[in-house]
């Protein structure tokens, strides 16, 4: 195997491996994840299930559990990781750490979907929630996870930078629950909210998806009305902005030696 | 796999200085204008006080903290422009208590410390296997480390340094929290690395004794800049001609003692020892004729060798020649 592969594949195995390791945190933390979803359907019902509103909730809410997961693992990874001095040990692999870093990514993808799968499918059970399978959903859905990977590359770079994110973090996938159509769709927002809440990285995702999944509308047509595009280049925007400043962070931690601070 | 390439000079570094800012205002001069050449398979002692600065340099090698000046060349690649293959030369256990993953077992952390370095295959699983029975690791392997003593984690960490087999080692502090027993165990691994392997091995601590038996060189680093760097058996020859050791009968009084100011004078079984700088015959035999003209029965008097911890010592403090011995006790 060439060794840039190898590298990915080891930094992949490595993350599924130490997550597994935690598999009992996962799956307390699957059942709060089902169980805020069953309240906020129940509370956004007005004190009932409203069956018709239910799929277009469960498909914006599993957006933003990605969202929560990858927000939350990637400044909590890497200073867990400074705390240990693994990360330096990282750092110090002829191998680049944009490889590295890009292994991780497959590792949090893989370990979320998994995550992701599990709480849809028990979700889906017990609330009998019907969504039609459409296999257009799926590249809408990796565009969406590659605007999300760039975000979360930012708060990467600033944990590197500033160290004390976590609280900032949450905040953030908190924020997100709220403010990028996960619950309410954005359409119900006032405009200025609206214009505001579409430059978050997972909202115009949201929409689209909902869209192709539960309004039928193809991937022709997505393109052709600009939503896709549109998508499209806010997830690339959000990549490219990250994987810089994810490198311009690296550097400053490097120049002010506090790669290894937590 | 490290020896691409290998140069009589393991590590070179030329004119390296380091401040750390703070708002764009320096705060922390670490590093000062440092020249330094650590010569191959040799086990290289990086000593000083703490805040000396060895740790910053340390990571300026492994190309973890980024110089405000100069130049680093592993193995002869720099470490800046040819970050790849220097890294390839190093494997490193760097300062603190976990340079492992102790979710993983000993066996997963071999594994991907190698990958990690670029290595693979059946030469891999042989290396780690053979480091793992060397350590008395290998019925562990598939243990996870968080269950391991703090030595055994030590040793997993030496261990993933060199899967890799690189030809220079740094070592910051390998032995720092370990008990006897294991930083004997670690002790007896530099020496078999340099002495049986022929690997370049720089060592920071602040046991001198232990650099003492171990290192082959030894550079000292006072507030970022180099003191001395030598060999250690001419550093502790520099040292050694004109210190004394005078032992007499009996006790002295305050008295008495304040006829040998600036030596130092201490109590032992029944005897009075006074040691110290002493420049020349001239004054030894004038300390002599005070020993004779106080009717005290003369033992012995012998030349002390000094051993690393005076030497550095006395550098650290840098004190004046004369009274920088006064600081050396309990010889």
């Amino acid at each position: 195997m060439n060794i840039k592969l190898l590298a990915i594949f080891n930094e992949t195995y490595k993350r599924l491996l130490i997550i597994w390791d935690y598999r009992f945190n996962i799956l307390t933390q699957l059942v709060t994840v089902a169980f805020i979803f069953i309240g906020a359907t129940f509370f956004l019902g007005g004190g009932k299930f409203d069956t018709k509103q239910l799929p277009s909730l469960f498909l914006g809410y599993l957006v933003w559990f990605y969202a929560r997961i990858v927000i939350l693992t990637t400044s909590e990874d890497l200073m867990s990781e400074a705390q240990s001095g693994t990360l330096e040990q990282m750092y110090m692999s002829p191998v680049p750490t944009e490889l590295l870093v890009l292994g991780r990514m497959f590792a949090t993808l893989i370990s979320t979907t998994i995550m992701v799968l599990l709480a849809s499918i028990s979700l889906i059970w017990l609330m009998h929630i019907s969504i039609p399978m459409r296999w257009e959903g799926l590249p809408v859905l990796l565009l969406t996870l590659g605007g999300l990977f760039g975000f979360s590359l930012m708060l990467g770079g600033a944990a590197l930078v500033f160290k004390q994110i976590e609280a900032l973090a949450d905040l953030l996938q908190n924020a997100l629950l709220f403010l990028t159509g996960s619950l309410l769709p954005v359409s119900h927002f006032p405009n200025w909210l609206a214009t505001f809440t579409k430059t978050l990285p997972i909202t115009q995702g949201i929409i689209v998806i909902r869209n192709i999944m539960l309004g039928g509308q193809s991937l022709s047509s997505a393109w052709s009305d600009g939503s896709l595009i549109w998508l499209a280049i806010h997830s690339t925007l959000y990549l490219c902005a990250g994987w810089l400043l994810f490198k311009w962070c690296e550097r400053i931690a490097k120049k002010q030696g506090s790669l290894s601070h937590y | 796999m490290a020896d691409t390439f290998r140069s009589p000079v393991a590590i070179e570094i030329e004119s390296l200085s380091k401040t750390y800012y703070k708002r764009n205002k320096p705060t922390t001069k670490a590093v000062d204008n440092l020249n330094l050449s650590v010569p191959a398979g040799q086990v290289f002692g990086f000593l000083g006080a703490n805040g000396a600065g060895k740790t910053s340099t340390i990571k300026m090698i492994c190309g973890l903290v980024i110089p405000t000046k100069g130049r680093i060349c592993v193995n002869g690649f720099d470490v800046a422009r040819e970050h790849s293959m220097a890294m390839r030369q190093i494997g490193a256990v760097l300062e603190g208590t976990r340079n492992v993953y102790w979710r993983l077992t000993a066996w997963q952390n071999l594994m991907y410390f190698g990958h990690l370095k670029g290595c693979k295959g059946k030469e891999l699983k042989n290396r780690a296997e053979q480091l793992l029975h060397e350590l008395d690791l290998w019925e562990r392997r598939n243990d996870s480390i968080r269950t391991f003593s703090r030595g055994m984690q030590q040793k997993v960490a030496i261990a993933c340094a060199l899967v890799s087999d690189p030809s220079i080692i740094l070592l910051d502090e390998p032995t720092l929290g370990l008990d006897i027993q294991a930083s004997r165990t670690v002790k007896e691994w530099i020496a078999k690395l340099s002495r049986e392997q022929g690997k370049t091995v720089v060592l920071t601590t602040h046991q001198l004794d232990m650099a003492q038996a171990l290192c082959d060189r030894v550079a000292i680093i006072r507030k970022g800049q180099l003191l001395t760097d030598q060999p250690l058996t001419e550093l502790l020859h520099l040292f050694r001609q004109e210190y004394y050791q005078i032992k007499v009968k009996g006790h002295m009084d305050s008295h008495e003692s304040s006829w040998f100011d600036g030596l130092n004078i201490c109590a032992e079984n029944g005897h009075t020892i006074i040691s110290g700088a002493i420049a020349n015959q001239d004054v030894l035999h004038g300390h002599l004729t005070k020993v004779r003209d106080l009717s005290l029965p003369l033992l012995s008097v012998s030349r002390i060798e000094p051993n690393l911890e005076d030497v550095f010592t006395q550098m650290v403090d840098g004190k004046g020649e004369q009274s920088e011995y006064q600081t050396v006790s309990n010889l």
